[in-house]
């Protein structure tokens, strides 16, 4: 029994560990489809998806479609937000849910390919309109121009999106301001002890 | 204990360089010195370092609590009112600490004695962890250590497991540091490379680009939502920070945590005196104010000290060391011997602030260097040692690391 790590980390070159870790390097396979019948169509025609996996797909980005799609206590900011025509009520899109809460409606899913079971993302993700007629994710981290079509994307569009109960991290946002850490320590280099 | 002059591993620094250790020279003169080491025997290190640094700890995590249910200790430790109450719910919704460094004044012979607890954001985290593991291995491959030399230094398993035992696989974290300081940053990478290897996502972010978004929550450079941000960048700054009454509300949860102030603060050791007087690995400790008079002669110490200070006034008036509360690297320390200075930090940026006495004890001398050993400390178990040395009685930035092992 030593007194030391059997095995150390030590190649600290530049950011090493932070980018690896980033969201920008990896890309995966990705489709957009209005709805199931054209992932089932295009299945037919030999694409990049099962019929199976159009299934499970779907079925998953309506879970998260009740779990995670943008919630608004009026149907004027819902459409402000998505368009007109686009919303509906809580209780409409889901099982007991309120007829004062008002939600986008699914306007269609982005699949991604080889993502099925990786922890904190989700292979099939809701979309939602814009009120300028494109689409947009869950967490509204993402606007596509089309709810239709095939490309590569970053893995980080496959986030599983935050339940719009609590907020979790990783969701971008929009900032009220920056830079009000760091300036007590004044002129100091380092900081540490 | 003793010092054992080597042959450098030849390769060594361009080594470091492939690593980005970049700071293995700093300001022309050496940081990593690795023409001498320290040898220990088994004993010293589980019996003299590991166990007393554990137990220091968990005497540590007692004082957070006596300090937050005492408004006058709040005040004391300089925690700024309006946020005492971060710090308390800190400690009571139990938020977790991952690392922290105990430096003690030791000789292989008597007990270490605690010098100061780097509890919030100790740094040469790479050099210990890393650096140091490696000399190890390459030393006993080239022979100059025999076989079966071992090395107190499992603080980089100890930090993957800490991640994984906070965090959800997959969790993001945050870390941040000041922007353009090498030495600050290694240390938030190796912690980055700690996280990831306990499958947790580790991104970062230089602190002055940290921004908050319109509800509330901190945001990254990207503007994603920081959950959890370990900051190298103390809680003392922090509180003071145009941001600090955001915290509150933010969602994210620091490491290390907001009651961590109380024990990075030197304002720590008079507490820890108070309740344990006479521990052996702690030096007796007052807050200067209620000591200062009685210790020239020019009147009592305070109604509620007069009896620990006259039970500690021989060793006292022998020497002692005044440290400001908020003070890092040595900065505005001087040390005392009957009176008479005999040596003080140049660097005076804390001088403002309050100070607490403590019983000088001296540093070991080896070569005309004076090492300091940095117990770390990971959740809450001591996981390994750094050694820094320098000339000067005060430890300070400019100071050598020191590889160490123990003896077969």
């Amino acid at each position: 029994m030593t007194k030391r790590s059997s095995r150390v980390s030590i190649a600290i070159v530049g950011a090493a560990a932070f980018t690896l870790a980033g969201c920008r390097e990896e890309q995966v396979d990705a489709s957009a489809f209005p709805d199931l019948q054209s992932c089932l169509d295009e299945s037919a025609r030999g694409g990049m998806f099962t019929p199976q996996e159009c299934e499970t797909s779907f079925a998953e980005a309506e879970a998260l479609h009740v779990e995670s799609a943008p919630r608004y206590d009026s149907l004027e900011v819902c459409q402000e937000q998505h368009g007109v025509d686009a919303c509906g009520t809580e209780a409409s899109a889901t099982q007991g849910g309120s007829g004062s809460i008002f939600m986008p409606l699914l306007a269609g899913y982005l699949m991604g390919n080889m993502l099925g079971g990786r922890t904190g993302m989700a292979a099939a993700q809701p979309l939602y309109k814009t009120p300028d007629g494109r689409y947009t994710d869950a967490s509204r981290s993402s606007t596509f121009s089309n709810n239709q079509g095939s490309t590569k994307l970053n893995t980080s569009q496959f986030t599983r999106p935050t339940s719009t109960i609590g907020k979790a991290p990783m969701t971008a946002a929009s900032a009220v301001s920056r830079g009000g850490f760091g300036s007590a320590g004044g002129s100091r280099s380092g900081f540490g002890g | 204990m003793q010092k054992i002059t080597l042959p450098e591993r030849p390769q060594w620094r361009d080594h470091a360089r492939d690593v980005g250790f970049s700071f293995a020279d700093m300001h022309g003169e050496p940081y990593w010195d690795e023409t001498s080491a320290y040898a220990f025997t088994l004993d010293q290190i589980e019996i003299d370092l590991e166990d007393p640094a554990t137990e220091l700890h968990a005497m540590c995590r007692e004082a957070v609590a006596e300090i937050i249910a005492s408004e006058s200790l709040m005040e004391r430790l300089a925690i700024p009112e309006a946020h005492r109450d971060l710090v308390a719910e800190s400690w009571k919704q139990g938020d977790p600490e991952i690392y922290g460094r105990f430096d003690f004044a030791y000789d292989g012979k008597g007990p270490a004695k605690l010098l100061e607890y780097n509890a919030d954001t100790p740094t040469s985290l790479y050099e210990s962890a890393a650096f140091q593991w490696q000399w190890l291995e390459d030393q006993i491959a080239a022979g100059v250590l025999p076989e079966g030399s071992d090395q107190f230094n499992g603080i980089h398993e100890a930090l993957v497991a800490r991640f994984g035992e906070v965090f959800e696989t997959g969790s993001d974290l945050h870390f941040t540091a000041v922007a353009g300081n090498p030495e600050d940053y290694g240390t938030v990478e190796a912690m980055g490379w700690a996280a990831r290897e306990a499958g947790l996502g580790a991104h970062y972010c230089d602190i002055d680009k940290i921004a908050l978004s319109t509800d509330g929550q901190f945001l990254d450079d990207e503007d994603r939502r920081i959950a959890v941000l370990f900051k190298l960048y103390p809680w003392e700054d922090l509180l003071r920070d145009d941001y600090a009454g955001h915290i509150t509300g933010s969602g994210c949860l620091f490491l290390e945590p907001a009651w961590k102030a109380l024990l990075s603060n030197k304002g720590l050791l008079p507490v820890l005196w108070q309740m344990f007087e006479g521990h052996p690995n702690l030096l007796p400790a007052f807050f200067e104010a209620d000591v200062a008079d009685a210790l020239q002669g020019n009147g009592a110490a305070s109604a509620d000290t007069a009896a620990a200070f006259g039970r500690a006034e021989s060793r006292l008036t022998a020497g002692h060391v005044l440290k400001p509360i908020l003070s890092r690297e040595g900065a505005s320390v001087s040390i005392l011997k009957s009176g008479e200075v005999i040596e003080q930090s140049k660097n005076t940026e804390y001088s403002e602030h309050p100070r607490v006495i403590q019983a000088y004890a001296p540093l070991p001398e080896y070569d005309g260097f004076r090492p300091v050993v940095g117990a770390w400390v990971v959740g809450q178990a001591c996981a390994g040692i750094g050694i820094r040395e320098d000339r000067s009685r005060i430890t300070q930035d400019l100071s050598r690391f020191k590889p160490h092992y123990i003896v077969a």
